[in-house]
């Protein structure tokens, strides 16, 4: 990790045999062009959704359930695969890795969700130390690594608890440890508050934050309206398949002409009718 | 953490689906040892019938002393027969009799038992020669019949032949039975821990990874199952062996033996091998990253 705001030039974890391209660190983290997806034909979940995220952004999806925001989540660690288009993760098709890839996309990827996904019966350490030891680490490198992971997220010390007797709150945070404690380039958050109460959904948003002010990219994906307001982020908005960006956040100012969301049209850039390259939030133009 | 640890820490958490398994494969292998017990009984019944050809002349009760001495010193000089001994009645009813403490076989009287010459035959000797030499002496008049036991080894090598076709079938029974089992306990572990294979593919696990502590388990437990059978096959051995060890001796002159080592040793192994295959291709079919 690196100090406030300020990335290093990321190294990924690659396939023996596979070479580092330099490159790869100065392009976009993230590139979605013309990505189209559907569960049935008639319902496509996204219609051509074009998005840049560049490395270190903070960015919010949101939408109401069943926009697509978890698919778009799953395309990125290959849960789900795109109908057409391509998503490249620095410059990497990721549509066209090979099954025996995959799990090294993964390795770069950390992933939180909504309902957790810890193994109750195994203690808080376990849970986290799973991403490490799945690297081949030391047991020694690891103990070490997951102590401070827990302590980031606040759990020090609860490593021999089992997963199953926490709460919601502190569950959650043992999901968000195991997700940064192989330090990703890119973390990926679907509805991580939807399961608690208000008080500890910005309370766990702050995390992310926290996180993310070590360079981390964060996409976080939620529908909850109130975190969208704590401060102002650059939004994407996914509604009937299509992704509205909104590179400074919802205003909390809602006029006459709001959404469902309370954003006024005024701030969406419909990044379908963009067309590419596309303008990013930092000002890079991302050719696609 | 090794894959073994990985194995026993999802087998700990799993143990009473696994010892349900493991007892139903114990009963599937139980059959497979039964019948190889039988087996190898067989073949040391076979093996003791044949040695070296063997006959036994039994005389008349007629027979004078200079008779038997007249064709105990003919077959002393007959080519190919290596032996010659004069077992009298006392000498048959003391062979038979023996130390055994049962008063039945002990008031037989003397006629039961025949006097006989017992001869050992080369085993260069054809059979053919030794169906003249038995045909010639069952022309001698002291000569009441002459065994060469033949027909008993024979019998015997069709009763090993069908052990060995029962044996043949029932090892594709159990093998039928073992990859279900342990298939679907392999599934059904797999279930009770999606979360952790979830988890482990979100993090970037391989599928070698993913499968390796399941496939252990299966090994594990077609090796337990296989091992348990041998143990509860060997308890009752002991149970049954300690009534019927002496009546079978003395019908068929063999003690009976347990399974050797090796048979022992390979059938654990086929346990774990078939265990390991099946849990391998169940995982094949489920698991994909």
């Amino acid at each position: 990790m690196v100090p406030n705001g300020h990335p290093s030039r990321f190294r990924p974890a690659l396939r023996t045999g596979q070479k580092f391209d330099a490159s790869a660190s100065d392009r976009p983290i993230l590139v979605f062009e013309n990505v189209y997806k559907a569960y049935r034909a008639d319902q496509p979940v996204l219609r051509g959704t074009n998005l840049v995220i560049e490395r270190g952004e903070f960015v919010f999806i949101t939408g109401p359930s069943g926009s697509g925001k978890s698919t778009l989540l799953r395309m990125l660690y290959r849960a789900e695969t795109v109908d057409d288009g391509r998503i490249l993760f620095l410059g990497r098709d990721i549509a066209r890795l090979t099954d025996d890839s995959v799990p090294m996309l993964r390795r770069n990827i950390g992933v939180v969700f909504q309902d957790f996904k810890l193994v109750p019966t195994w203690t808080v350490f376990d849970n986290v130390a799973v991403t490490l030891e799945v690297l081949g680490l030391p047991p020694r490198l690891i103990h070490t690594r997951v102590g401070e992971a827990l302590e980031r997220v606040g759990l020090s010390g609860r490593g021999p608890d089992r997963a199953g007797v926490l709460s919601g709150g502190e569950q959650q945070r043992v999901a968000i440890a195991r997700a940064i404690v192989g330090e990703p380039a890119l973390l990926l958050a679907d509805e991580p508050t939807g399961n608690l109460d208000p008080l500890l959904a910005t309370d766990i948003l702050g995390l992310f934050e926290d996180i993310h002010a070590t360079g981390t990219t964060v996409l976080f994906a939620t529908h909850d309206r109130t975190l969208l307001d704590v401060r102002p982020r650059r939004v994407v908005v996914l509604d009937d398949g299509r992704a509205m960006d909104v590179p400074h956040g919802l205003g909390v100012e809602e006029d006459e002409e709001s959404d469902d969301f309370g954003t006024s049209v005024e701030d969406y850039t419909p990044v379908e009718d963009c067309g590419l390259p596309l303008a990013t939030p930092t000002g890079r133009l991302a050719v696609a | 953490m090794s894959t073994a640890s990985r194995a026993w820490r999802g087998g700990r958490a799993d143990w009473k689906l696994h010892v349900l398994s493991g007892f139903s494969l114990a009963v599937a292998f139980i059959c497979l040892a039964s019948a190889l017990l039988v087996v190898f009984n067989l073949d040391s019944v076979r093996q003791r019938w044949s040695r070296a050809g063997r006959a036994s002349i039994y005389l008349r009760d007629g027979a004078t002393p200079q008779m038997v001495a007249e064709l105990r010193s003919a077959l002393d000089k007959t080519p190919g027969i290596t032996g010659v001994r004069h077992v009298s009645q006392e000498d048959a009813r003391q062979e038979v009799v023996g130390s055994s403490k049962d008063t039945t076989l002990a008031a037989l009287p003397a006629e039961a038992f025949p006097a006989s010459i017992e001869i050992d035959v080369a085993s260069t000797m054809s059979a053919v020669d030794l169906a003249g030499i038995t045909n010639s002496l069952k022309q001698i008049p002291a000569v009441e019949s002459v065994e060469t036991y033949e027909q008993y080894t024979t019998k015997l090598q069709g009763l090993m032949k069908a052990g060995l076709v029962a044996s043949l079938v029932l090892s594709l029974i159990v093998l039928a039975a073992v990859v279900s089992v342990v298939g679907s306990t392999v599934r059904l572990a797999l279930q009770r821990r999606r979360v952790e294979v979830d988890v482990l593919r979100l993090v970037g696990a391989s599928e070698q990874y993913v499968r390796g502590p399941f496939v252990v388990e299966g090994t594990v437990l077609g090796a337990a199952g296989a091992a348990s059978a041998v143990a509860l096959l060997g308890l009752l051995y002991l149970i049954i062996r300690s009534h019927v060890a002496e009546v079978i001796a003395m019908m068929l002159g063999v003690e009976p033996t347990f399974l050797p080592w090796y048979a022992a040793l390979g059938l654990i192994g086929f346990g774990a091998a078939i265990g390991a295959a099946s849990s391998h291709f169940s995982l094949r079919r489920m698991v994909t990253v």
